[in-house]
């Protein structure tokens, strides 16, 4: 017995001990990836430069260019063997690639992409982001056993593809309006489908709350004549006539006010002992 | 039990005190009961844990989309025991918020700017899924993505985008699908990219899966110490001399009620969006005769624990499997009936 607990403890800590070195050596998966990105980004930065300034680049974009590519080859260099190094030079190279691509962009201003923005707006980034949420519900509606008919919707996402493939942007536009409302429609039919199972969730737990809070009041050494105990109880009460009457709402809001006035007496508890 | 006291006997090695050495055999059992200690430090390890993932993210997944919007993909611990739960979100212009507990219940959810405040009723976990347009910008040609991450996260780009800046080190990097998927540490991290015909990083090693020295000593130390709780729980077992053969028919039957081997290629068809890495999983699965457990995928793909329970799951949410407990382990299976669902 006394060899099996010995054991046991040894299995626990080296358990212990070998999840973090694990963690640790996760942390430096293949530190190739590092020269990877950063070549690829000298590549892309190279491209942009000829682009942007053909052969008259600016000398204190070349300047930062060059200080980047030494960068990139001093990474080469560091590895497999320097890592720290190879990192430092990582850094280094992306942070000035980082500071070109600024630099080849600062003559426009920075706009940011929100859905208001319809200029960018992107139909096929749209289609597949609805086909995503979509998907989602779907899995809670056959989780369910909701029964919601799901063909029109799948028909409208084949179209909507269709649409954008073919360059009907108005078509496609109108084609995923009519696929959002209709996912509003069937999150709501999940909702009021699944809300019987829901509030049975909510009374379930909500009635074994009410029974810990009642042994906490129960067990309490306070003035059972104070007022928060009072309005504790009081609340208790009420909670459990709106769960009786089916009232779940209510009684989630009551539920709310009660942890309140039960955080008040654990403080005053903590407090005396 | 008695400790056994043994003076040294050797008078010139007393100290000038008369320190007594005493053997220190037998002391902790008897100052301390063995099966106490080990059952405080069980409870150690369990609890510790729980305590510290209350409310943060098990896993962080993020898609960008060409047009700068992002699908934030999280699990996340929640206390059971309390009524709702605020999630701080990303940005504020939210789209497609999706909220749902362990059982698959569609959560009571109120998005209000940053936050969102999640009815958890009892679960301990939720599955959270939005679309996010605050975290990437556009100047000129350049896009540039920032967060501050509460957790390791993974990050997909847009495909044809390449990187031309990054503030942070990758842990990880893979091509899914033609796109760069990267895995980056917790913390502020801001990514700059642009769309290029030529944006792939091309992988001279491995391009799905670069495996590493490191990744060995990883792989080594997790042997060990399967390998020795596997030695420890045969011990176990032959010290109490329990009946085995039960056991061994069981896992017999497990091994020969292996169901029939199901059609990939009808699934692939099915799925046409499917991903490669999770076509390699579901050919596994089927050449492995519908069914593996899940740690067993792991070993055959050289995948860490988070990815590969995030590549089931997304089979899973595919319809493509589905996941039962065994023997505390997930056993993963080709779903049967998924064309007659189609």
């Amino acid at each position: 017995m006394k060899i099996l607990a010995l054991f046991t403890i040894f299995v626990l800590i080296f358990g212990t001990a070998s999840t973090s070195l694990v963690n640790d050596a996760y942390a430096q998966n293949d530190p190739n990836i590092l020269l990877r990105i950063a070549a690829q980004a000298d590549e892309q930065i190279s491209q942009q430069l000829e682009r942007s300034y053909g052969d008259s680049i600016p000398s204190d974009i070349q300047t930062l260019h060059s200080q980047g590519q030494m960068a990139v080859v001093s990474l080469e260099k560091s590895l497999p063997d320097d890592i720290e190094q190879a990192r430092e030079d990582f850094l280094t190279a992306m942070k000035l690639f980082q500071q070109i691509s600024r630099i080849i962009s600062e003559s426009t201003t920075e706009a940011k992409i929100t859905r208001s923005d319809i200029s960018d707006r992107d139909l096929k980034s749209e289609l597949n982001r609805l086909h995503k949420y979509f998907q989602n519900l779907k899995t809670v509606s056959e989780k369910q056993n909701t029964g919601i008919e799901l063909s029109e919707i799948k028909e409208l996402f084949i179209l909507a593809n269709e649409q954008i493939n073919s360059g009907q942007t108005s078509d496609a536009t109108q084609t995923i309006e009519e696929i959002k409302s209709l996912i509003i429609s069937i999150k709501q039919h999940i909702q009021d489908s699944s809300s019987n199972s829901a509030s049975d969730r909510v009374k379930k737990f909500i009635l074994n709350q009410l029974q810990k809070i009642q042994t906490i009041l129960d067990t309490a050494n306070i003035d059972p004549n104070s007022s928060e105990f009072v309005e504790a109880e009081s609340l208790i009460n009420e909670i459990e006539n709106l769960i009786s009457e089916d009232k779940i709402s209510d009684a989630k809001i009551k539920f709310g006010e009660l942890n309140k006035i039960v955080k008040i007496i654990k403080k005053s508890i903590h407090k005396i002992t | 039990m008695n400790p056994e006291i043994v003076p040294i006997h050797r008078k010139e090695s007393l100290g000038e005190d008369g320190i007594l050495f005493v053997r220190t055999e037998g002391i902790i059992d008897t100052m301390v009961k063995i099966p106490l200690l080990v059952a405080s430090m069980i409870i150690v390890a369990a609890i510790m844990p729980i305590q510290s993932s209350f409310s943060s993210p098990r896993t962080l997944d993020l898609i960008i989309y060409p047009d700068g919007s992002t699908h934030v993909s999280t699990e996340i611990d929640v206390d059971p025991f309390v009524t709702d739960y605020e999630l701080d979100l990303f940005g504020s212009t939210i789209d497609n918020f999706v909220a749902v507990g362990e059982n698959g219940f569609l959560l009571t959810t109120d998005v209000v700017g940053n936050f969102a405040l999640i009815e958890t009723f009892g679960s301990s976990v939720i599955s959270i899924e939005y679309d996010i347009h605050d975290l990437v910008s556009k100047q000129g040609r350049v896009w540039t993505f920032s967060l501050d991450a509460p957790s390791d996260f993974t990050l997909l780009l847009p495909k044809n985008s390449a990187i031309v800046g990054m503030t942070n080190l990758p842990i990880n990097m893979e091509i899914i699908d033609d796109k760069n998927q990267l895995t980056l540490s917790n913390g502020q991290a801001e990514i700059n990219y642009l769309f290029s015909t030529n944006s792939i990083i091309p992988d001279p090693i491995d391009p799905v899966n670069p495996t590493s020295t490191s990744d060995y000593l990883s792989y080594a130390l997790i042997a060990g110490v399967v390998s020795a709780a596997v030695i420890g729980i045969a011990a176990i077992i032959r010290f109490k001399q329990k009946i085995v053969k039960p056991i061994q028919d069981q896992q017999l039957t497990q091994t020969t009620q292996k169901i029939e081997t199901i059609d990939t290629e009808t699934i692939f068809k099915l799925n046409p969006d499917i991903r490669e890495d999770d076509k390699e999983i579901v050919k596994f699965i089927s050449d492995n005769g519908g069914q593996a457990f899940e740690s067993e995928l792991r070993k055959k793909f050289l995948q860490p624990r988070t990815t590969m329970w995030r590549a089931v799951k997304r089979l899973e949410r595919n319809e493509i499997i589905e996941i039962e407990k065994k023997d505390l382990q997930n056993l993963v299976k080709l779903r049967k009936n998924m064309e007659k669902e189609e």
